[in-house]
């Protein structure tokens, strides 16, 4: 099998990337069992762009988003963030690099049951201290009213929908500014509308703000959206694509 | 610290059940704690009152002779031993000086001179041995607790009078006004009235005590320029064994506290005290053990919400101060429960509990609970709970529980 790689258009790749993988691999070891998971990948993402991540079941996607999600340590292999080689910092530094830099959404919302909407968003902020009360609620709302559940606020996480607890955990990520957002099937577990409606807000989201977005997905209608394809099979960059149909320089600058 | 106590809260809240059993898990332990305090002090306070509202709290008595050395030349045996001088009564001669010196203590509330000694009342043929004891009438009540066990006559003690027991009276087959004489050891004798007769409960007393007036009794024991001992009632029965160390310096004399009299009512104070501090342990144990367990479900139950809490990047001090402040509200709310229903507690026993002479069955204490005590130890022992779960919490790998 042939591997492309396609670098991203010009414009985009005069910058920095904001996030460069290189040579990572990750090894499970049960007893004398070692399962290689990922067998050194290399890419770089730059700023503000809309990344998918394909591939089928066990090629490994999961576990490189938790990697560059900092959640765990690979085998080998360096990965830099904002010029942060991350396989070299200690725990108590990927927790605040974390915190300040890195959204989540998880195919589970994983919202906290006992918060409302508002209080969802505004956790990453206030509970780690990066804003007082008044200046997240200020933009904890505006998180809100951006995914559309700005008359929602103050109902319970429990009491919203599914594809309404899916848009709150997307304004959760949103809360802290990060540089990077790592989406692990965000809609695998919502119906066809609520799916659509959270990819458009994605997207849009994309564009607006210039927030980088890299989302691991089965989902081809979702790739479509992507200004690039990366995929994995067995643990290795198969190919990376640029798609022609999206534009390409959608962030700012 | 804040929006930890925030997240701890409404978990608290979130599973109102689990948290009422819980706080009502620590009340009962705190409840336990202070009722048993209250009972054993309470107790402990009863038997004390009830020993020391009868004796003397330090008691002054002549020096016993000391032994002395005889031969002691070079080679030779030396052997000690007492020479006792018989031809001599035993006394305080000086009793006006020492009875001073101990009155200007400020710890003594009250320092009576008592004369003792032995004697024979004859009625017609009947005679009786009997103990004298002879005391300034207005201090009858403070050497002897006869007044509530006066059952005949009054506690009235002129010159003439006497006080005997109700045995002593049953077999000289004498009443209140009758007269009868009175012989000391040392040849006195005196015609006296019987002006009240007692019941103690307590056969030996009731048979063999008899007390007269002070000058009376000097006069019929021999004793015209000594006492035989200063009974002191203190202010504060702590001080006794100081107070009497240093009475004994400053004195001379022989001085004993209630506490060397009574050593074996120590033991058992002590003994019900360590009782009652292994039931009160059990029950910080018992509250350590259940506010444990729970929040170690609450653990497992609250896994993904951990796991995303580090994933948004909470540090694991975060997760930790959570569990531990709930730890803390448990604690205080159950001791704040506990305290104040063992305070209801104790005292609706102390008010139910009475027979039907009035006294109390148990000789409970609504004030003696240690309840600041067991408030503190509750709320250490529920954050001590707390500790375990909240390394338990903190240790969560978040993907582990992301991923679940």
């Amino acid at each position: 099998m042939t591997t492309t790689i396609e670098k991203p258009t010009e414009k985009v790749a005069e910058r920095a990337p904001l996030l460069s993988v290189a040579g990572l691999t990750k090894n499970y070891v049960i007893g004398d069992l070692v399962t290689p998971v990922l067998k050194g990948i290399d890419f770089d993402i730059y700023p503000g762009e809309f990344v998918a991540m394909l591939g089928p079941s066990g090629s490994g996607k999961s576990t490189l988003l938790s990697i560059l999600g900092t959640l765990l340590k690979p085998t080998a292999g360096h990965f830099f963030m904002l010029g942060n080689d991350l396989t070299e910092a200690d725990e108590r530094e990927l927790t605040k690099f974390r915190n300040r830099n890195i959204g989540f959404v998880f195919q589970y919302h994983h919202l906290l049951p006992d918060f409302t909407a508002l209080e969802n968003v505004m956790f990453p902020a206030v509970a780690s201290k990066l804003m007082d009360d008044v200046e997240a609620e200020v933009r904890a709302t505006m998180l809100l009213n951006r995914v559309g559940l700005g008359h929602r606020l103050n109902y319970r996480a429990t009491k919203l929908s599914g594809g309404q607890k899916q848009r709150v955990a997307l304004a959760r990520a949103l809360m802290n500014n990060p540089a990077l957002v790592l989406a692990d099937e965000p809609t695998g577990n919502l119906d066809r509308e609520s799916a659509h409606q959270v990819m458009e807000l994605l997207a849009e989201i994309n564009a607006e703000s210039g927030t980088t977005f890299l989302i691991s997905t089965h989902d081809p209608e979702i790739a479509k959206r992507c200004q690039r394809k990366i995929t994995i099979i067995d643990g290795k960059v198969d190919s990376i694509e640029t798609n022609p149909t999206v534009k390409q320089d959608l962030a700012a600058a | 610290m804040r929006y930890e106590a925030k997240v701890a809260l409404r978990y608290l809240l979130s599973s109102k059940m689990q948290t009422a059993l819980l706080i009502g898990g620590v009340g009962v332990g705190v409840l336990v704690f202070c009722f048993m305090s209250a009972l054993i002090n309470g107790l402990a306070s009863y038997q004390i009152e009830q020993t020391v509202g009868s004796i003397p709290h330090i008691t002054i008595e002549p020096r016993e002779q000391t032994p002395k050395v005889l031969g002691g030349t070079d080679g030779t045996l030396i052997l000690p031993a007492i020479l006792r001088d018989n031809t001599q009564r035993s006394q305080i001669r000086a009793w006006q000086t020492v009875l001073d010196t101990v009155l200007a203590d400020d710890n003594v509330r009250l320092a009576v001179p008592v004369v003792a000694g032995n004697g024979f009342i004859t009625r017609g043929q009947a005679v009786q041995p009997v103990s004298i004891t002879g005391v300034n009438p207005e201090q009858l009540s403070e050497v002897a607790a006869i007044g509530p066990a006066i059952i005949k006559g009054t506690t009235d003690l002129d010159l003439n009078g006497i006080i005997i027991g109700s045995r002593l009276a049953r077999n000289l087959s004498i009443d209140v006004g009758q007269t009868l004489v009175i012989r000391s050891d040392r040849g006195g004798q005196r015609d006296v009235k019987v002006r009240g007769i007692f019941s103690i409960g307590v056969e030996s007393l009731d048979e063999r005590v008899a007390y007269m007036n002070f000058k009376a009794a000097k006069a019929l024991l021999n004793l015209d320029n000594g006492i035989s001992r200063i009974e002191i009632k203190l202010k504060d029965l702590d001080v006794a064994p100081a107070l009497s160390a240093s009475f004994a310096v400053s004195t001379g004399l022989k001085v004993t506290s209630w506490v060397e009299k009574n050593k074996r009512l120590f033991d058992a104070i002590q003994g019900q005290g360590s009782t009652g501090s292994l039931i009160k342990f059990f029950s910080i144990v018992t509250i350590i053990i259940g506010v444990s367990s729970a929040l170690l479900l609450t653990t497992v139950r609250r896994k993904s919400e951990i796991g995303i809490m580090r994933s948004m990047g909470m540090t694991k001090g975060f997760i930790n101060r959570v569990f531990v402040i709930q730890g803390v509200l448990i604690g205080l709310l159950g001791a704040a429960v506990g305290s104040s229903g063992a305070f209801a507690f104790t005292t609706l026993v102390m008010q139910l509990a009475v027979r039907a002479d009035g006294s109390r069955v148990f000789p409970i204490d609504p004030s003696q609970g240690a309840y600041v005590a067991g408030i503190m130890l509750a709320t250490v022992a529920s954050t001590v709970a707390a500790i375990l779960p909240a390394r338990a919490a903190s240790r969560v790998d978040p993907l582990e529980a992301i991923s679940q």
